[in-house]
């Protein structure tokens, strides 16, 4: 199957900190990747790498076949890489609609008008966003904030999906309305990898896994083969 | 009679100050850096016009259409230049940077244009005015404020609903999370200080019009801008017009009282509001 991410050989370091060590990571086409991994394994710091908000010191990472070194941060989302960050990072003092459109306003055009995300259809997929609007967003739930950082990144009209831990803080239930979308996301031909502390959530709701500890990959597989024992070596390390 | 003609001339006074005072505003909100050489491109600009007018031997009436394209100019690549460099959630390494530009700036118009005062005269209309029932307006601060009007009102429509404005809110927000939606941050931040810098052209030649100017001016423009923007609420646009109404008023008002209070009565305000709302009269929180 054609990748719509490639990343070979990544390494990535804060300072003189070492974050991610020769990393190999490979989307194909449609595919919705989980990774995990326990806190500060450098799961952001690969999705930061990818989206371009930091820069690897060593290593490449090709989106839909082409470098992503020379493109600016911005620029990549136009190509169709949208990110979910970590912690939502809505923007505070704008309305839920005007959230929206800050994404909407440059989002990529080569798109189909069938498969093209609108309002109205974030509306759909989250109808309290509907109802709310015109609120400001810091005035909503935890898990309505979620619903717009996810409607936002969905109206750059993605290739590929990066949800950087989506569940952490919410309800369950809210977890679970929120995953029950990614089907519909990802029936548009969009690639989803979604960082998840849950393990059986990030397997039960994936193609593919990856684990990484301490910045180097300990595992990867068809999330159906693999084994919860298997994962949880994995996880913490040969140790323990 | 008098304290009526006071309050009306202190608008009108407020009209120069917003245009001072919008430009910072804009910058603190989108980018949080208080720009301390603000004043010195007010002065800078003003004493590019009096030269221009006098070696193109053109009518003062042109300059403003020369100094707000060189504003924007000067803003734009200050911006790209300098100051993106130095954007971060921390504001100290923005104010040594403007901190210094300042003083490199007032050595450089010491230089090339010493310490003589300037101004530029627009002959009979300096002193033309209108009968409003029982007052007499002049038509030049009249239209100094009637443009800080419109600008006011442009810019607050601008950044509530243009796709430009979304993206300065946006990016003020949140930099990163807003380079993530599309926006290419610091070339939004480029424009800011360019329309910063570019309204300050406008204000230069109202400056250079109303009274003399002289490289080590800057400062005081500074702090009547300064002032207006704190009074209103660090960022806010509205806020940033509203607290130069209240300097203008306070200071024509002061100076009414006793000719020597003028400029005290100005601080004083500004002190009060520091005082008992630090947060400024329009900010939400
Ligand atoms: N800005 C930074 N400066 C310095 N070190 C950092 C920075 N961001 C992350 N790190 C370090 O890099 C390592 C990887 O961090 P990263 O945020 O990628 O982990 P993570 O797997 O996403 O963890 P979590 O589950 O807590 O989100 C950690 O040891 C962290 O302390
Ligand atoms: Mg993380």
């Amino acid at each position: 199957m054609r990748a719509i991410l490639k990343v070979r050989n990544l390494c990535a370091a804060y300072g003189d900190f070492q974050a991610l060590f020769n990393v190999e990571f490979e989307i194909a086409a449609g595919e919705v990747v989980a990774l995990i991994g326990a806190n500060g394994a450098g799961k952001s710091t690969l999705l930061k790498a990818v989206t371009g908000l930091i820069s690897p010191s060593a290593g490449e990472i090709a989106f839909a076949g082409e470098s992503t070194s020379r493109t600016p941060a911005h620029a990549l989302v136009r190509k169709g890489l949208a990110m979910v960050p970590e912690g939502r990072r809505l923007f505070r003092g704008m309305t839920v609609e005007d959230n929206l459109r800050v994404c909407l306003d440059r989002s990529r055009t080569d798109v189909e008008q069938a498969l093209r995300w609108t309002i109205p259809r974030i509306h759909e997929l989250f109808p309290v966003l509907k109802e709310r609007r015109r609120e400001l967003v810091e005035r909503l739930s935890g898990g309505q904030q979620q619903m717009v950082a996810v409607g936002r990144a969905l109206l750059a009209q993605p290739r590929l999906l990066l949800c950087d831990e989506i569940s952490l803080g919410l309800a369950p239930k809210v977890v679970k309305e929120i995953y029950q979308k990614l089907p519909e996301i990802r029936a548009g031909g969009t690639s989803i990898v979604i960082v998840e502390q849950d393990v059986s959530l990030a397997k039960s709701s994936s193609d593919r896994l990856y684990c990484l500890l301490e910045g180097r990959v300990t595992l990867s597989g068809p999330s159906c083969e693999i084994g919860l024992e298997a994962i949880s070596r994995a996880y913490f390390g040969a140790h323990s | 009679m008098k304290w009526l003609d006071a309050l009306v001339q202190g608008v009108l006074l407020g009209g120069l100050y917003a245009q001072y005072a919008l430009g910072m505003a804009l910058m603190f909100g989108v980018m949080r850096i208080v720009n301390i050489a603000h004043g010195d491109l007010v002065i800078l600009l003003a004493l590019l016009g009096i030269t221009l007018v006098g070696v193109l031997g053109v009518s003062p009436l042109v300059a403003p259409f020369l100094l707000v394209p060189m504003g924007v100019i000067i803003g734009w690549a200050l911006q790209r230049g300098v100051l993106n460099r130095v954007v971060k959630a921390d504001p100290l390494p923005s104010l040594v940077a403007t901190f210094g530009l300042s003083i490199a700036l007032q050595n450089l118009m010491l230089q090339i244009w010493s310490a003589d005062t300037r101004s530029l005269s627009l002959g009979a209309l300096s002193s033309m005015s209108i009968e409003l029932g029982p007052l007499y307006v002049g038509v030049l601060p009249l239209g100094v404020f009637a443009f800080a009007v419109a600008l006011t009102a442009c810019l607050h429509l601008a950044l509530r609903y243009t796709k430009f404005g979304r993206a300065l809110r946006a990016a003020a927000a949140d930099g990163e999370a807003a380079t993530l939606s599309g926006v290419d941050a610091k070339g939004v931040y480029a424009l800011a200080t360019a329309i910063a810098v570019g309204i300050l052209g406008a204000a230069a030649f109202c400056q250079a019009t109303r009274t003399t100017v002289a490289p080590a001016d800057g400062g005081a423009q500074l702090i009547y801008a300064f002032e207006a923007v704190i009074i209103g609420g660090m960022g806010h646009i509205s806020g940033a017009f509203l607290g130069a109404m209240i300097v203008g008023i306070a200071q024509v008002v002061g100076s009414r009282a006793d000719p020597g209070w003028g400029i005290l009565s100005g601080h004083i305000v500004f002190l009060l509001v520091l005082a008992l709302r630090p947060q400024g009269l329009m900010s939400r929180t």
